[in-house]
């Protein structure tokens, strides 16, 4: 086998003021031609760093300040952008994360792929290349394909797209930056099973950069874990996976999602809320010329007893959100009834809504957005109570009660968001929903924008509290794992329906619906159980 | 505050222009002190060169002190400027508001009200609404209001549509909060930086309007504005230049530096778009 790239030492700088001195300190890594070697770490791990280092395209803001890369023989710290420019693209490839931002938006694909053939001297062959390469990375028609422009393309067809750009000069690297991240689980699976193809026919040597052990487990030959810049653990798949050696890597593996649906006996029978017949239709276009319509969610009934949690489950453009969104009025529906506690809210004015604001609360998905910048964590927290006439005095410290409630110190009462972290931002968000002592607390997303270690923190947080609280909650995820984990029932949604409901030990054990089974099938390393890391630690 | 400052101050054009206005608004603040008694008094003979006579820079067809006309002058260009501003925003910001924050058919109706007014050449709208009004120094305050708010009712509907969408907005939703509480606490907060930088540059403009207005004679007869100083020159341009030039470039200077006072607002504001620009570090 072939060593194909060596990283030694590496050391790169970050600009003054950064919470640590070195985005990447002391890192060494190879990958051999014809494996994947999956590097894996939280944000802000200096993952991404050590993949733009690679392939030379560091903002200038950060040094590298030692170490070596050599590919093929040669150091490339030491080229010339000019010599770099040539390896890039020809004999080294990138893929990036966000699909939907990394095409020009005024090309044509087809005219995408060959301006890289081109830059390298190739451009004679474009016609002839350009189709097998969107037919090579299962492009369907790869003419039309070729003639389209981006937007009309989804998310994992753009992909597809990039990684076939990525391909067209036959590198012997190709660096996959969170490729699948952006992607509904069952296009990753799709694009993961494409990269681990195209590897095997062509012999590459790939690094593929991910957060999820899942992926690992589905993709990687060996391992490389990284925490604040540095390599904690590596080594091959299996030895990571199943036996971790590192404090940091067994509690990441720890933290993942085990997907196992326990058999959770039934709460209650006490309907708390039922939606009846709703539907959400979005119109676009204007005064002049053809309408779209959108059926945002149809046919989509569901009832929630009083205790348990209901999972929402469904991939993006689904509905979901939106369907939870209609319970608290945050999206109108022009059909149906919203059933609350034996009232149907859906005609009730901005005033009739008052009280019910007090029972059914929410908890959002973007821990940066979802609370004010300006205003600080006590206030966020307090506000709700005050408005519906609790004194403030008296609400200012059940604010503190609530942060210590959701493990955060009431010192955090007179600091402002941005000095938290995703997490515990989260918890603030937590807090503020609490306040306002809901029955039914509908969580959209709450832990997708987390790293896995924080999420499991979260989501234990969550099922601790609801059961304390006695709370019924309406869970909203894309993430399986984290829905057989923490539901009780499931609800799949699939273009605005809900196609299958049911206990989650009946969903994930015994799907009836096709796409329940595509969406369980997609789930990435199914074939691995992470090893129970609780008593040997 | 003081990381504010810092990114200021990072921007010398700006430290610069706020230093030139600091000195402008000392001048129109001490004007009765520097040159006490009213600015239409005769003063020496009439058009003596700057430096002759004891005028510093020279007198008028009439023999007035042109330094004393450009101090107190400052008060009036200032005043309309800042009056005319606040006015301006009070509507822009209001019907931006309501136009951002409640969507749908009031968005379109307000937008087609604003751009009314947008179709319409603004100077020439204002010379309209004083010559209707009579030239008081309120109708052209209230002119130069009318005819510079609709960009400040677009930035806000602008900001406001996006920040509606913004889920710690929506959270105030779901906590019940009432409409005005969340567009004045939640939203209008975090809309301020484009407004901030918008209004040193409304200011700016206004100043401009005016002058040109009194520069056609239909500023307010009793109150002596750099405009009108130059409007007087206007006809003895070839033998005193002095008259024309130097309230020029009291309003160059104020203009300038109300500009780089923005400027480096909307750096300090944006500290991430401001070390972008020009690939300083």
């Amino acid at each position: 086998m072939t060593r194909l790239l060596t990283v030694e030492n590496l050391t790169v700088g970050l600009p003054q003021g950064a919470d640590r001195p070195h985005a990447v300190e002391g890192l060494s890594l190879h990958v051999d031609a014809g494996e994947i070697l999956c590097v894996v770490g939280e944000s802000g791990s200096g993952k991404s760093i050590t993949a733009n280092t690679v392939m030379g395209l560091l903002p200038k803001l950060l040094p590298v300040r030692g170490g070596s890369i050599t590919f093929e023989g040669e150091d490339i710290l030491a080229l010339s952008e000019e010599a770099m420019r040539d390896r890039r693209g020809r004999r080294m490839a990138m893929v990036f994360q966000e699909p939907m931002t990394a095409l020009n938006p005024l090309m044509k694909v087809g005219d995408q792929i060959a301006e890289a053939l081109a830059v390298h001297g190739r451009g004679q062959d474009a016609a002839k290349r350009v189709p097998e390469l969107l037919a090579a990375v299962n492009l369907p028609d790869p003419a039309s394909i070729a003639r389209s422009h981006p937007f009309r393309l989804s998310g994992g067809q753009r992909q597809r797209v990039m990684i076939a750009m990525a391909l067209a000069l036959e590198p012997a690297l190709l660096i996959a930056d969170e490729p699948t991240t952006a992607l509904d689980v069952t296009t990753q699976m799709q694009i993961l099973r494409l990269v681990r193809e195209i590897q095997s026919r062509q012999g590459m040597g790939v690094m593929f950069i991910t957060h999820d052990f899942g992926v690992v487990a589905e993709i990687a030959d060996r391992v490389v874990v990284m925490q604040h810049g540095r390599i904690v653990e590596q080594g091959a798949a299996q030895q990571v996976l199943n036996a971790p050696q590192h404090p940091y890597t067994r509690a990441l593996i720890a933290a993942v999602p085990h997907g196992d649906a326990a058999a959770r006996p039934a709460v209650s029978v006490q309907p708390m809320l039922e939606m009846k017949g709703i539907e959400k239709t979005y119109h676009r276009g204007g005064w002049f010329g053809p309408k779209a319509t959108v059926r945002a969610i149809h046919s989509a009934d569901f009832t929630l007893f009083k205790g348990e949690t209901l999972g929402l489950v469904g991939e993006s453009g689904s509905g979901k959100s939106t369907l939870a969104r209609c319970v608290v009025r945050l999206v109108e529906p022009e059909k149906g009834e919203i059933i609350f506690a034996g009232e149907d809210l859906r005609p009730l004015s901005r005033a009739g809504w008052l009280p019910y604001r007090k029972r059914i609360q929410m908890v959002f998905q973007d821990p940066y957005a979802s609370l004010n910048p300006r205003r600080k964590v006590g206030d966020a927290i307090a506000e709700g109570p005050i408005t519906h006439g609790v004194d403030p005095a008296e609400a200012r410290a059940r604010a503190a009660e609530l942060l210590r409630l959701v493990q955060l110190d009431p010192s955090a009462l007179e600091r402002y968001p941005h000095e938290f972290s995703g997490g515990q931002r989260q918890r603030i968000g937590l807090a503020r929903a609490l306040a306002m002592q809901p029955e039914l607390l509908i969580a959209d997303e709450p832990v997708s924008a987390l790293d896995v270690s924080v999420q499991a923190q979260v989501l234990n947080l969550l099922a601790d509290i609801r059961k304390r609280l006695g709370l019924t909650m309406l869970f909203i995820t894309h993430d399986l794992r984290v829905a057989a984990q923490i539901c009780d029932r499931i609800a799949v949604m699939q273009r605005g329906a809900i196609v299958e409901i049911g206990s989650t030990a009946e969903v994930f054990g015994a799907p009836k619906h096709p796409y329940t089974r595509a969406l369980l099938d997609s789930i990435p390393g199914q074939g691995w159980t992470p090893p129970d890391l609780s008593r040997s630690a | 505050m003081k990381t504010f400052w810092r990114n200021f101050a990072r921007n010398r054009g700006a430290v610069v222009g706020l230093v030139i206005l600091v000195l402008v608004l000392i001048v129109a603040l001490t004007a009765p002190w520097i040159f006490p008694g009213s600015p239409w008094d005769m003063a020496g003979a009439p058009f003596a060169p700057p430096g002759e006579d004891g005028m510093l820079l020279g007198t008028d067809s009439l023999g007035r002190d042109v330094a004393a006309g450009i101090a107190h002058g400052a008060r009036v260009s200032l005043l309309v400027g800042a009056v005319s501003t606040v006015v301006s925003l009070v509507i822009g910001i209001g019907l931006g508001a309501i136009a951002g924050y409640l969507g749908g058919w009031v968005d379109d109706v307000v937008m087609r009200f604003t751009e009314f007014f947008q179709t319409i050449p603004s100077f020439v709208l204002a010379i309209l609404l004083v010559a209707i009004f009579t030239p008081t120094i309120q109708s052209i305050v209230f002119a130069i209001a009318v005819v510079s708010w609709p960009p400040v009712a677009r930035v806000v509907r602008a900001e406001f549509l996006s920040l509606r969408s913004r889920e710690f907005v929506q959270a105030s939703e779901v906590l019940g909060k009432s409409r005005i509480s969340i567009v004045l606490g939640d939203i209008l907060p975090n809309a301020l930086s484009p407004i901030v930088v918008l209004s040193s540059l409304m200011v700016a403009s206004a100043i401009l309007l005016e002058s040109a207005l009194s520069f056609l004679g239909l500023g307010d007869p009793n109150m002596m504005s750099w405009g009108f100083l130059i409007g007087s020159g206007r006809s003895v341009i070839r033998m005193a230049w002095w008259m024309s030039v130097f309230p020029g470039i009291a309003i160059f200077l104020t203009v300038l530096s109300l500009n780089l006072v923005g400027e480096g607002l909307s750096d300090a504001l944006n500290p991430r778009l401001a070390r972008n620009r020009g690939g300083k570090p």
